[in-house]
C-alpha cells in the first residue's frame, strides 16, 4: 500500500502524510500522543474519511476487503451470533458453525450466542467487535484502541489469533495502541507520529528500544507500558 | 343501546378503520423514504425544509382541513375532481396531518444513528444497497414508532375529516366526528361507549402490529 501526500485538515489540526510505503503481509504499529492524528490516518486509509487531496494505492484490494475496528463499535440491535456472521452474510458466505464456534469461543461468547450483543458488557462487546473483524479473513485490518476495554488475557488471546491469522492467510494489520506491550508483541514495523505527521518509523525492536527521534523518546518515556519493553 | 349503536355503530367503525389505516398507510410509504432521504441529503435550504416540516408536525387538524377545503370546494383548483364531503378528501386530509410526523420522527431517528451504522457498514465491506438494508433493519423500531404515532394521530384526529368529510350520515361518519356529535347532542352515554371502543380499536392495532413485527424477526433469524 502506498499513501502519496495526504492531507487532511480539521480546525486547527493538520493530517500531513508525504510519503508513506507499507508492503502487504506486515503487521504494523502506529503510536504517539493524543492527537497526533493516528485515528485520522487509519480512517482515511480505511475509506472513511475522505482527505483534501491525496491518494493511496491499495495495491488491487476492494472496499471489502479492508476492515476497520474502533474502541466503540457499532453493534447491530441483534444476537451475538448474528453479529459475528453479519460480514459473511453480506458477501453471500453461508457461515461454517465450526468457524463460528471458534471465533465464538476465542471470544468467550460461545454461550451467550443468542443474547443481545448491545447488552453485553463492553469488554464482551469488544471481543465481539474484534472476531467480527477477522472471521472474514479481510486483506487490511485496522486496529484502533481495540485492546484497550480488554484483561491482559483476552488482549492475550486477540494477539494470538492475530498471529495465528497472519501465519495461515497473510494480511495486512495495521494496529494503534497506546499499550506498547501489544504494540512490541504484534508489529514488527512501527509508525511513530507527532502533530499530524510521521515522525519516524522503523522496526519495532529499533523504535522501541534504541530510539533516536526525541519526540518518540520523550513518548516512550512516558508511555504507560515502557517498563514492558525489553532491550 | 339504541340503533345508532347496533347496525350504524359497524358502518361508522369500518370506514374509520378504513380510512385510517388507508391514510396511514399512503402517509408511511411517503414520509418513512422522506424521512430517510432528508437526513442523507445535502442540498442548501435543507434546514428550512426540515424547519417547515417540524412546524407542520404540530399543525392544527382544522387548518389542514380548511386548506383542504379550499382546495377541493367546487371553486378551488382541484374542485373538478369533486371529492369534497368523501372518503377521499378525508384521506388526503389524514394524509397531509400525518405524513410530516411519520417524516419528521423517521427523520429525527435517521440524524441520531445512521452516520454510526453507515460507518460500521463501511468497515463491515457493505455496498450501498447493504447499507441501506441494515440502516433500515437497524431503524425498524422508530420507524414501527413513527408508523404507530401516524396511526393515534389518524384515530383521533376529528377537526380536518370533519371539515372536508362533513360528518354526513351513512357517508362520511366517523368515529370521532360520531362521537362529537353524541357530545353536542348531550348523549354522554352512547359517547363513551364510542369512546371505549375507539380505545378498544387502537390497542388491538397496536398488538397485531407488535404481533408482526415479533413474527417479522423470528423469521429474519435464520441466518
Amino acid at each position: 500500500m502506498k499513501i502519496s501526500n495526504l492531507h487532511k485538515s480539521y480546525g486547527k489540526f493538520s493530517l500531513q502524510v508525504e510519503d508513506l510505503s507499507l508492503p502487504a503481509g506486515e503487521i504494523y504499529g502506529i503510536i504517539g500522543p493524543n492527537g497526533c492524528g493516528k485515528t485520522t490516518l487509519m480512517k482515511a486509509i480505511a475509506g472513511l474519511l475522505e482527505p483534501d487531496s491525496g491518494h493511496i494505492d491499495y495495491n488491487g484490494l476492494t472496499p471489502r476487503d479492508i476492515t476497520m475496528v474502533f474502541r466503540k463499535q457499532y453493534l447491530i440491535h441483534d444476537t451475538v451470533l448474528h453479529n459475528l456472521v453479519y460480514p459473511l452474510k453480506i458477501r453471500g458466505i453461508k457461515p461454517d458453525e465450526e468457524l463460528v464456534k471458534r471465533y465464538l469461543d476465542i471470544a468467550g461468547l460461545w454461550e451467550s450466542r443468542e443474547e443481545y450483543a448491545p447488552g453485553l458488557s463492553s469488554g464482551q462487546q469488544q471481543k465481539l467487535t474484534l472476531v467480527r473483524a477477522l472471521i472474514f479473513s479481510p486483506g487490511l485490518v485496522l486496529i484502533d484502541e481495540a485492546f484497550s476495554n480488554l484483561d491482559m488475557e483476552s488482549a492475550a488471546t486477540f494477539e494470538q489469533l492475530i498471529l495465528e491469522k497472519q501465519r495461515s492467510s497473510p494480511a495486512t494489520y495495521i494496529i494503534c495502541a497506546h499499550q506498547l506491550s501489544h504494540i512490541q508483541r504484534l508489529c514488527g514495523y512501527i509508525l511513530f507520529m507527532h502533530s499530524g505527521r510521521i515522525e519516524t518509523q522503523g522496526p519495532a525492536s529499533q523504535m522501541l528500544t534504541q530510539p533516536e527521534n526525541s519526540k518518540l523518546k520523550s513518548y516512550l518515556q512516558y508511555a504507560s507500558l515502557k517498563e514492558g519493553v525489553t532491550d | 343501546m339504541t340503533q345508532i349503536l347496533d347496525a350504524e355503530v359497524l358502518a361508522i367503525i369500518t370506514l374509520t378503520l378504513r380510512m385510517t389505516i388507508l391514510s396511514t398507510a399512503i402517509s408511511s410509504v411517503i414520509g418513512v423514504p422522506l424521512g430517510l432521504w432528508l437526513d442523507r441529503a445535502s442540498f442548501a435550504g435543507k434546514r428550512l425544509v426540515v424547519m417547515i416540516n417540524r412546524t407542520l408536525m404540530a399543525s392544527p387538524p382544522v387548518v389542514v382541513g380548511l386548506v383542504v377545503y379550499l382546495i377541493l370546494m367546487r371553486n378551488g383548483p382541484l374542485g373538478f375532481l369533486r371529492l369534497l364531503f368523501t372518503f377521499e378528501a378525508m384521506v388526503i386530509a389524514q394524509v397531509l396531518l400525518i405524513t410530516p410526523i411519520v417524516c419528521g420522527i423517521v427523520y429525527t431517528a435517521s440524524q441520531r444513528s445512521s452516520e454510526r451504522i453507515r460507518v460500521f457498514a463501511l468497515t463491515m465491506g457493505a455496498d450501498k444497497r447493504q447499507t441501506r438494508s441494515l440502516q433500515i433493519k437497524e431503524l425498524s423500531n422508530e420507524i414501527f414508532f413513527a408508523v404507530i404515532t401516524g396511526y393515534g394521530r389518524a384515530m383521533s384526529e376529528v377537526g380536518a375529516i370533519m371539515i372536508v368529510g362533513g360528518n354526513i350520515r351513512h357517508h362520511t361518519r366517523t368515529m370521532t366526528t360520531t362521537l362529537s356529535l353524541l357530545r353536542n347532542r348531550g348523549e354522554i352515554e352512547q359517547a363513551v361507549f364510542l369512546g371505549a371502543i375507539l380505545m378498544l380499536i387502537a390497542f388491538s392495532v397496536q398488538m397485531i402490529a407488535d404481533f408482526l413485527r415479533k413474527r417479522e424477526r423470528r423469521a429474519d433469524e435464520n441466518f
